[in-house]
């Protein structure tokens, strides 16, 4: 997807409906945008509309269409320029929002902190569907590259999808640019990519993560100290050991393309950004905000009480892992959508690693063990004086 | 109001019964009360007016938005020397702050309190209500009602009115011959006992802290302080919570007033070096 856009690889059928969302364009006209050139990668936004007639069903029929709606369907996918369904303008902003065929609950505990180490993201694991856990292993913090990650909130499957296409934009970028974007730029993104579904259905509350690294040699004056090339490419290495995704080897060898041809950039650009951990907190309806502690989801007031007691800039990778656990467990305690395993990552100037998942329901026992087992230990003091 | 009732003083309404027997002044037999031992009803609801569907009408289906949210963070929670009562003082009418020193626990002798969230008419009159009957208990039975017994009390105070639009959230904490006492009773005549509890919309912040740093063995200063970071973070996180933290240890010798603490000084205390 990502090297046919970069080819500028046209497909046949993407020419007559191209010019058209040129001029729309989102809604945005700024120079940052126009950068990006919407035009090649509007293959992901071709979203299936259903026929208009097929709204009028009830929800409960979901998913049994009737067999002259079939036909007519089937003729939609296939060419995306005859279809009357896809209207020539934005593609599901103008048409009705199809209905939910039940109630979805956007129930979960995902959370992330700054501290002097680097970022820090957590988030249980359970898929809750109307009070059906549909799945106890899910993956709420997605990696998106090798120094980004994000937490997902909300709708499941939105979720899942607008990190991916937030994925290949950063790609795009890197690529195009020789530079990653900043977590601010991503969350920008993100929420500009949004812009249009705002008043749908759609549901994706993500909190970004990232290390944004320092592009200059000469001293940065950030809090994670200065990072050059020699360096880049050394991590590089330690980067394809550390990683755990399935994109490893095609990161690897991006980061030392990307480093070959930056190095002749280097010396024209001196671009004086600050490097270090960020977060930030993106909501479907428009809300972007940067912050050092952000906690999404239904077991978030539990989590917010007590990372509020113990995040503070200075501690330790091993104190923020503590309480970053800590928070989840007793949100997933006490709130019925979030519970199962927790997943926690860390992002530092080399990249991301992934803690081993583990289950909470061991914790809980161990700490009724371990209550027990000082109740007994203070009933032995207080017989025995 | 109690000596009115022991003292066999002919109330207003039994005086005017004898004076127009005709009337239908029977308000006992009506489905819609429930008469807990008093003798005279609290409120009568006139002929033909239904609480409850009216209250129906004025849900989010009706289109219209009348929520009754329990705008406020109660805490308490019961240990090995005791039960402790927290909680903030603020009172919110929509988005206006009411008052910023509002008293959530009431007194009701001393060895029981009760807290109020919710509606704060309601919760005042009917633990005031309450009170009354324990008082009367008290003189007529010759020793203490339990814990059990007044929360019940209560419970069937609410389920009287159940459905007409009451709001009121309540823990009532004790000591009796069991030993400590805590109930939760709600305006839908809930009645949960229990190790710890926390109501109003800030209180799922305060179980967090609660639920984190909670010992059966803990000393009473531990215990103090618990109560206090509770009410202090879950204000700091909550809009409709705020004010002073008001806590309470309730003993075997009764209860005492532990602190009135400002939660802005509190928050800057535990959150000193942040960031």
């Amino acid at each position: 997807m990502a090297l046919q856009d970069l080819c500028n690889f046209q497909d046949v059928f993407q020419d007559s409906l191209t010019t058209e969302r040129s001029s729309v364009a989102f809604g945005m006209k700024t120079d940052y945008m126009s950068n990006f050139c919407f035009r090649n990668s509007t293959t992901s936004f071709n979203f299936y509309i259903p026929v208009a007639g097929y709204l009028d069903e009830s929800p409960i029929k979901f998913g049994q269409i009737s067999a002259a709606q079939r036909s007519s369907a089937i003729l939609s996918q296939d060419s995306f320029l005859a279809s009357p369904s896809l209207p020539a303008s934005l593609p599901v902003a103008s048409s009705r929002p199809v209905p939910l065929p039940f109630p979805m609950s956007h129930g979960t505990t995902t959370l992330a902190f700054v501290f002097q180490g680097g970022a820090m993201a957590a988030a249980d694991t359970r898929s809750s569907c109307s009070g059906l856990v549909a799945c106890p292993a899910s993956h709420k913090v997605l990696p998106i590259h090798s120094h980004l990650v994000g937490t997902t909130s909300g709708t499941s499957a939105d979720c899942a999808l607008w990190k991916r296409i937030l994925a290949r934009e950063l790609r795009l970028y890197q690529l195009r640019h020789g530079q990653r974007l900043s977590t601010y730029g991503a969350a920008k993104l993100l929420s500009h990519m949004l812009h249009p579904f705002k008043g749908t259905e759609l549901c994706v509350a993500a909190t970004l993560c990232g290390w944004d690294g320092g592009e200059v040699d000469d001293g940065c004056h950030g809090r994670g100290g200065t990072e050059n090339l020699s360096d880049q490419t050394a991590t590089s290495q330690t980067t394809e050991v550390e990683k755990l995704a399935d994109v490893t080897e095609e990161k690897v060898s991006l980061l030392k393309t990307r480093s070959s041809s930056s190095s002749q950039q280097h010396l024209s650009t001196k671009k004086t950004s600050v490097s270090g951990p960020r977060v930030v907190y993106v909501y479907s309806d428009g809300t972007r905000l940067q912050g050092t502690l952000f906690s999404v989801g239904s077991g978030s007031p539990y989590a917010y009480s007590i990372l509020d007691q113990g995040v503070r800039w200075g501690l330790t990778v091993d104190e923020a892992t503590s309480i970053a656990r800590e928070a989840v467990y007793r949100a997933t305690h006490r709130d019925a959508y979030s519970g199962n395993c927790v997943d926690i990552y860390h992002i530092t100037s080399k990249g991301w690693t992934c803690r081993k998942r583990e289950d909470l329901k061991e914790e809980y026992y161990r700490e009724k063990e371990r209550q027990r087992h000082e109740g007994r230990q203070r009933q032995d003091v207080t017989s025995s004086e | 109001m109690a000596l009115f009732d022991v003292s066999g003083y002919k109330p207003y309404s039994e005086l005017r019964r004898q004076i127009f027997p005709a009337g239908a002044t029977h308000l006992a037999n009506r489905p819609n009360h429930y008469s807990f031992g008093t003798k005279t009803q609290e409120f009568a609801v006139p002929l033909g007016v239904d609480p409850a569907g009216f209250l129906k009408s004025c849900n989010h289906d009706g289109g219209v938005c009348i929520d009754l949210n329990h705008g406020t963070t109660t805490l308490a929670f019961k240990f090995r020397h005791g039960v402790i009562v927290a909680v903030d003082s603020r009172a919110s009418a929509g988005s206006y702050i009411d008052s910023k020193d509002a008293n959530k626990v009431i007194e009701i002798n001393s060895y029981l309190l009760g807290t109020m969230s919710g509606s704060a008419a309601d919760c005042q009159y009917w633990e005031r209500l309450l009170a009354k009957e324990c008082r009367l208990y008290r003189l007529r039975n010759n020793h203490r009602i339990s814990v059990a017994a007044a929360s019940k009390l209560l419970c069937n105070m609410m389920l009287g009115y159940r459905g007409m639009g009451l709001s009121m959230g309540s823990m009532i904490c004790g000591w009796d011959k069991q030993g400590p006492g805590l109930y939760y009773v709600d305006n839908n005549a809930t009645r949960l006992s229990g190790r710890m509890f926390s109501t109003g919309c800030g209180n799922s912040y305060a179980y967090g802290v609660v639920d984190s740093g909670y010992k059966e063995d803990m000393t009473v200063e531990e215990a103090y302080e618990l109560g206090r970071r509770g009410i202090a973070h879950a204000t700091h996180r909550d809009a409709y919570s705020g004010g002073v933290v008001n806590m309470y240890h309730m003993r075997e010798d009764g209860w005492i007033k532990v602190c009135q603490e400002d939660v802005s000084e509190l928050i800057h205390r535990y959150r000193k070096g942040m960031f």
